[in-house]
């Protein structure tokens, strides 16, 4: 029924434009009678149309939100996000911050996390020099090539070796942690949601006591940010607890903001040379469009501007013709 | 001098710093200390030579070294104090959050886990003679502490360095 009155109005739209002035009389008499449509008509439309609406409304209901089965606290706080100047497309890391942040890392978190994936030699050029860097190598030990007796003996560290674990493997690093495994901070920026927001967070964001009513599991510490709120690490960064070589004051967030830096650097050290590989692609590209733009408005000049013109030629009428011809 | 140089220079001239492999000369900074040091040894002699010029005008001899005992100590004191500050720098995150927490942009927040806060302490008072659905006050403490950390963020990357 609704759709039929539906349809019937741009019908005789059609009809009343594409129809002369013949047909004006039967289109005005459909016209009045569409005027004065019966009340039960109206009453039926309604309701189709209320009961299409409630349906859909019901079916979004029940089926169309995402189904969110976590409490707040099993999600954990969202990081906060920070207003980060190395994340900005056109800024490098402060390189400054990511000695700072290397320094953070030696000296509190590398005790438990491991940075297994970079190498002393990725930090040549980039926050150490070279020397600084051999001396840092040499002060661990790694097992050489089987020698003639086929005996493994320890020989001081080269810059191509990589940072040595605290643990010998993850179930020593689970046994001396009362079962919870420290992360390899190698890729950690990468590899939890908010990234360097997140990092941030956890480790300034321990609170002085759990709110109320809070449950916190034996050897656990509350904290909002970690999924669960129930972390095995507890707070690490005190004011102080580093003293920076530069003499910048090692407040907690100041600490934490160097060593997310770095964290970062280690889990994207090609991170400058991307972005100026990025200015300069776009400096290029962008050059070379212009270009194409350019020559292709030259080679279509000739085309787009040219104007065919037919003038027929003068014709004269045949001579058995002329007598017809009214010239 | 070729045409891409002409990329190189503009890319160059956005300031991307170069990473130098090598420490860069620290000449300045070290001929600059010994000036500034034996500057303050003077300083400090005058001082001494001052107070020996005093103490001889003095008609009580036996106060003197008393003075000098009470100003080394206070020096003492000082540097004590100094040494302390320079240990512990006070991290100003808690105190920004607190302000934000305070501030009329969260109040809503704030009056809400305060109120959570109360309630649940009563109830843990109350022990087993509670009956009822046991809450806690994580979510009110989500609220709040977003907030208040939202708002302290762009308050606090301009303190760090």
């Amino acid at each position: 029924m609704l759709a039929r009155s539906l349809l019937r109005v741009p019908n005789r739209a059609i009809a009343r434009q594409s129809l002369g002035k013949s047909t004006r009389a039967s289109s005005t008499a459909a016209g009045a009678e569409s005027a004065s449509s019966p009340f039960h008509l109206t009453l039926t439309a309604s309701l189709a149309t209320a009961a299409a609406a409630g349906s859909a409304a019901w079916y979004y209901h029940l089926y169309g939100q995402e189904a969110f089965a976590s409490t707040p606290a099993e999600e954990g706080l969202h990081p906060t996000q920070y207003p980060w100047v190395h994340q900005r497309f056109n800024k490098t890391f402060d390189h400054a911050a990511l000695r700072r942040g290397f320094q953070v890392y030696r000296e509190v978190c590398a005790s438990c996390h491991s940075l297994t994936r970079v190498p002393w030699r990725s930090f040549v050029g980039v926050m150490h020099t070279v020397d600084e860097m051999k001396t840092m190598a040499e002060e661990n030990e790694y097992d050489t090539e089987p020698n003639d007796q086929g005996d493994i003996e320890q020989r001081p560290g080269k810059l191509s070796d990589y940072i040595p674990a605290p643990y010998k493997n993850d179930e020593a690093a689970r046994a001396a942690n009362a079962g919870a495994l420290p992360p390899d901070l190698s890729l950690i920026v990468k590899g939890r949601h908010g990234g360097c927001d997140y990092i941030f967070n956890l480790l300034t964001g321990y609170p002085d006591e759990a709110p109320a009513g809070a449950a916190v599991a034996e050897g656990m510490n509350f904290n909002p940010y970690f999924p669960g709120t129930g972390i095995a690490m507890g707070r690490v960064l005190f004011d102080g607890v580093v003293e920076y070589e530069d003499g910048t004051p090692a407040t907690t967030s100041q600490m934490a903001k160097d060593v997310v830096e770095f964290l970062n650097w280690a889990a994207e050290p090609e991170m400058d040379d991307r972005k100026k590989m990025g200015v300069k692609a776009i400096a290029v590209l962008s050059g070379l469009f212009a270009i194409s733009v350019w020559v292709k408005r030259y080679k279509w000049a000739p085309i787009k501007s040219r104007k065919i013109v037919y003038s027929p030629p003068y014709w004269t009428p045949p001579l058995n013709m002329m007598a017809e011809w009214p010239v | 001098m070729g045409f891409t140089d002409f990329f190189t220079d503009v890319v160059s001239s956005l300031g991307f710093s170069e990473a130098q492999a090598e420490a860069p000369a620290a000449d300045v900074e070290t001929s600059s200390t010994p000036q500034d040091e034996p500057a303050e040894k003077t300083e400090e002699a005058t001082e001494e030579s001052e107070s020996a010029e005093e103490t001889p005008s003095e008609e009580s001899s036996e106060e003197a070294p008393e003075e000098e005992e009470a100003a080394a100590e206070e020096e003492e004191e000082e540097e004590e104090e100094e040494e302390e500050e320079e240990d512990e720098p006070e991290d100003i995150k808690p105190k920004l959050e607190e302000d934000c927490a305070n501030s009329a942009k969260c109040a809503p927040y704030k009056h809400h886990y305060d109120e959570c806060v109360e309630r649940v302490t009563r109830q843990e008072e109350e022990g087993d003679d509670f009956k009822g659905v046991k809450e806690d006050c994580v979510e009110e403490f989500f609220h709040l502490t977003h907030c208040a950390t939202a708002c302290a963020a762009p308050k606090l990357w301009r303190e760090l360095k």
